[in-house]
């Protein structure tokens, strides 16, 4: 009986001490809550005693950073990188623009534009081996004996996975076109769509439509060209011609030639063995309806850049077309404006020749005008086509004929007087073999 | 008077169908009494993480706001984390296992829920804040209080589970037990007061003291009464039913979603329930707290009335669900066998020498 009260006794007393506990730790609560709202508050970096003083031993390996106003791109810590996480572009502005990069604290003058300086500190194993080569000590793990340059970052982290990669590059978008850098940035928009795309498209199962699209967006000549199979010949009627047209193709598609080159090896090879026949030319002519489509869209000019008018050669010519051409592309003007600007420009300093003419009228292949002359030109001329030097087997010999099938092409020859310069050519230069003698042979007749 | 009662004499003068006046007299209250449970679950979770957090010197939720009101003072953030939390589990998925028996699972949450609910008819919120008022309203509670005890059982032989089982029976045990204690207790305040009803247990309080401090025999069955009743709630130190080390979650391991939020605030009801029932029968009901002190004139006595009835009856209420919360986080859990110990060897011969005493009390003073 005693026990039992002793019980409730100890019960109730002990029932108090653990209120009373409780209940002060409540009251007590801004003194006693040990929490602390992480992104919000953060502790201090506790003062460290580990026997040396911080200041002198690169030990400290915390995140790399780069200050970019000294940095040269020379791209030396890109290469030290084991990991490869850091990449950086540069761009070296072309001497007409005056553009200036700066002096670096060391007192050097920049000399390239860096428009893509990142670090991808996943990747990053603080190995501290880009710090020793860069020449201007710009690159540096932030903390202990770069306290003065930069406080102590130990904690970096992130809400995504692509925060970690810093990009460190401060050049803005004028500045790197400026520098002549268009297409790069170019090239780093259509990447950066590219993956936006990607991202799009994540976690979306096989959609059809997709693919069609992209199989249309690929020209319908390919779709076309790909159905090219030795069994395309299956339709004429002559064994002969059959087995004949058959024969080439699968020679030839082992050796890589493309379809249009196929097909016109073949008209050629029936020609020469006297098969060619109007069934076989109906059928070479709806297997190339998708080559010839192709070739038109290939004759688009390519952009108009001042690299287009390297092939003059005349130097003085050259530097002031490039000149003309990069003052007018700053000021916006199209390119045939451009174009314009310049022919009279070299008539003006007497440079005009009839080399630069040709340039132009090639560059400005938009023109209609410019293109019916030239159409005008080779139907008069009935020049024959350079796709039958192809058949050549020498290289060299391909090579040779083809640059003086240009040349002349250029100096308005016809076509006897090409082939006869071909065939001298070829004798001076120990060339002249029985096969390429029976291609022009061939081409003679043809004409 | 009665909230029901005031219903229908309203109605009555707008010359109502009586099916019509009938249906509404029923359907309001219940709107009512569920709005109730609602706002008391949300706001007692809340109540509850904070009060743990900071007595284990946290700091309880402190991100999610409410309308762009952050708390953004120290210790008042994450003020909208329980209605994140409502509607997060409102939109969970209903899980019923394959092998359970499913009408008796899905009919179980709805017993224990209903069995809550219907017990809130019978307790007074302030004076005339009573949905009806019976002649033997404790009686009622006690009665209705005990039903929930059948949905515990039902869904813990649905679900299948030996855990389920486990806890159900072990529930079942603790509140049948613990049903003695209380009703024993309940009975001082009838024999004190010499009535069942509502009314009459608070009026004979307010006209003459508060029951707590009656007697000492009262005071020690105030305490049997509170106690008892948290273990009927099922909540620590009395959770051996769902002791979550031992039995996962207990009679609810298998639910989820709807049916379990169902359960849940069927036991934080219950807690109101007690808390309720504690107040109006013990701590002198609507009445203030300031006519416990004879310091202050009668005439500036105006914090009695029936809108400060409500307040004073809340409040009160309110401090013993915080008690509950406080002893929640303060004891461990207890033995079975300790369980039982309290009930049978302690409490209920303490209520039943408690009944003489107030008798002989009574007779004598």
């Amino acid at each position: 009986m005693r026990d039992y009260f002793n019980n409730i006794y100890v019960g109730l007393r002990s029932f108090w001490k653990g209120l009373s506990l409780t209940f002060n730790h409540m009251k007590n609560k801004e003194d006693l809550v040990a929490t602390l709202q992480y992104p919000n508050e953060k502790w201090p970096i506790p003062e460290r005693n580990i026997g040396y003083d911080m200041s002198e031993y690169n030990v400290v390996r915390s995140r790399l950073h780069v200050d970019m106003d000294d940095c040269i791109g020379c791209l030396q810590c890109e290469r030290a990188c084991p990991v490869d996480c850091i990449k950086i572009d540069t761009i070296k502005p072309s001497k007409d623009s005056d553009i200036d990069c700066g002096i670096t604290s060391h007192g050097t003058q920049k000399k390239l534009v860096v428009p893509r300086f990142t670090i991808d500190m996943t990747e990053c194993m603080y190995c501290n081996l880009c710090v020793y080569p860069c020449p201007e000590e710009c690159i540096y793990m932030v903390g202990g004996p770069n306290e003065n340059k930069h406080e102590m970052d130990y904690e970096f982290s992130q809400y995504t996975r692509d925060g970690l990669i810093f990009e460190f590059a401060t050049a803005t978008d004028d500045e790197i076109i400026s520098a002549g850098g268009e297409d790069y940035l170019k090239q780093r928009d259509s990447k950066k769509s590219n993956l936006k795309d990607g991202e799009e498209l994540k976690g979306k199962e096989f959609v059809p439509e997709i693919i069609e699209k992209a199989k249309k967006t690929t020209s319908s000549a390919s779709a076309k060209a790909a159905e090219l199979t030795h069994k395309s010949f299956s339709d004429l009627d002559d064994k002969k011609q059959r087995g004949l047209a058959k024969k080439t193709f699968l020679l030839l598609k082992k050796k890589g030639n493309s379809d249009a080159e196929i097909l016109e090896a073949i008209e050629s090879e029936l020609k020469g063995k006297d098969l060619f026949s109007d069934q076989a030319k109906e059928l070479l002519v709806s297997l190339s309806g998708g080559g010839a489509q192709s070739s038109s869209n290939s004759t688009s000019m390519p952009e108009l850049t001042h690299k287009s008018f390297s092939d003059l050669d005349d130097k003085k010519q050259r530097g002031l077309a490039k000149k003309t051409f990069l003052l007018l592309k700053k000021k916006g003007n199209s390119d045939t404006e451009i174009l314009k600007a310049i022919e009279a420009e070299l008539k003006e300093k007497d440079l005009f020749n009839d080399q630069v003419k040709e340039l132009l009228v090639s560059l400005s292949g938009d023109s209609n005008n410019t293109r019916k002359e030239e159409e005008n030109i080779s139907d008069s001329a009935e020049l024959f086509d350079m796709k039958k030097l192809n058949d050549i087997d020498d290289k060299v010999a391909r090579g040779l004929s083809k640059k003086i099938y240009i040349k002349a092409k250029k100096d308005d020859k016809t076509s006897e007087e090409i082939l006869v310069d071909i065939e001298s050519s070829l004798k001076a230069s120990d060339k002249l073999s029985g096969n390429v003698l029976d291609i022009i042979n061939n081409i003679r007749e043809s004409l | 008077m009665s909230f029901v009662d005031i219903l229908i004499n309203t109605f009555s003068a707008f010359n109502l169908n009586y099916t019509l006046m009938l249906l509404l007299a029923v359907i309001i209250p219940g709107l009512i009494i569920f709005l109730l449970m609602t706002v008391n679950a949300i706001v007692a979770v809340y109540m509850e993480r904070k009060i743990s957090a900071f007595m284990q010197d946290r700091l309880g939720p402190m991100e999610v706001g409410l309308f762009g009101f952050k708390g953004g003072k120290k210790f008042w953030g994450g003020i909208g984390q329980t209605i994140a939390d409502a509607i997060k589990l409102l939109s969970k998925e209903d899980i019923i296992p394959k092998d359970a028996d499913k009408f008796m699972m899905i009919l179980a949450p709805f017993i224990i829920f209903i069995a809550s609910f219907i017990t809130f008819v019978g307790v007074p919120l302030s004076e005339n804040f009573l949905i009806s008022n019976f002649n033997v309203g404790v009686l009622y509670i006690l009665a209705m209080g005990s039903v929930g005890v059948i949905g515990i059982i039902l869904a813990g032989w649905a679900s299948n589970n030996k855990w389920s089982l486990y806890g159900a029976m072990r529930a079942a045990s603790q509140i049948i037990s613990y049903e003695i204690p209380i009703g024993l207790t309940l009975l001082l305040p009838v024999i004190v007061s010499g009535g069942l009803d509502v009314h009459t247990i608070v009026n004979w309080q307010l006209e003459n003291r508060w029951l707590i401090i009656h007697s000492p025999f009262t005071f020690i069955a105030f305490f049997i009464f509170f106690v008892s009743g948290i273990a009927e709630t099922n909540r620590v130190p009395f959770d051996i039913p769902e002791s979550e080390s031992e039995l996962v979650a207990g009679w609810m391991t298998e639910y989820s979603g709807f049916r379990w939020s169902l359960f849940f605030l069927s036991e934080y009801t219950n807690m109101l329930i007690i808390s309720l029932v504690a107040s109006f029968v013990f701590l002198g009901g609507w009445g203030s707290p300031l006519t416990l002190i004879d310091v202050i004139p009668n005439e500036y006595m105006y914090l009695d009335g029936p809108i400060w009835g409500f307040f004073w009856l809340l409040a009160k209420a309110i401090a013993l669900i915080f008690v509950m919360m406080w002893f929640r986080w303060t004891f461990p859990r207890l033995r079975v066998d300790q369980l039982m110990y309290l009930c049978w060897k302690v409490f209920i011969p303490f209520s039943i020498a408690n009944m003489l005493f107030v008798g002989i009390w009574e007779v004598l003073f």
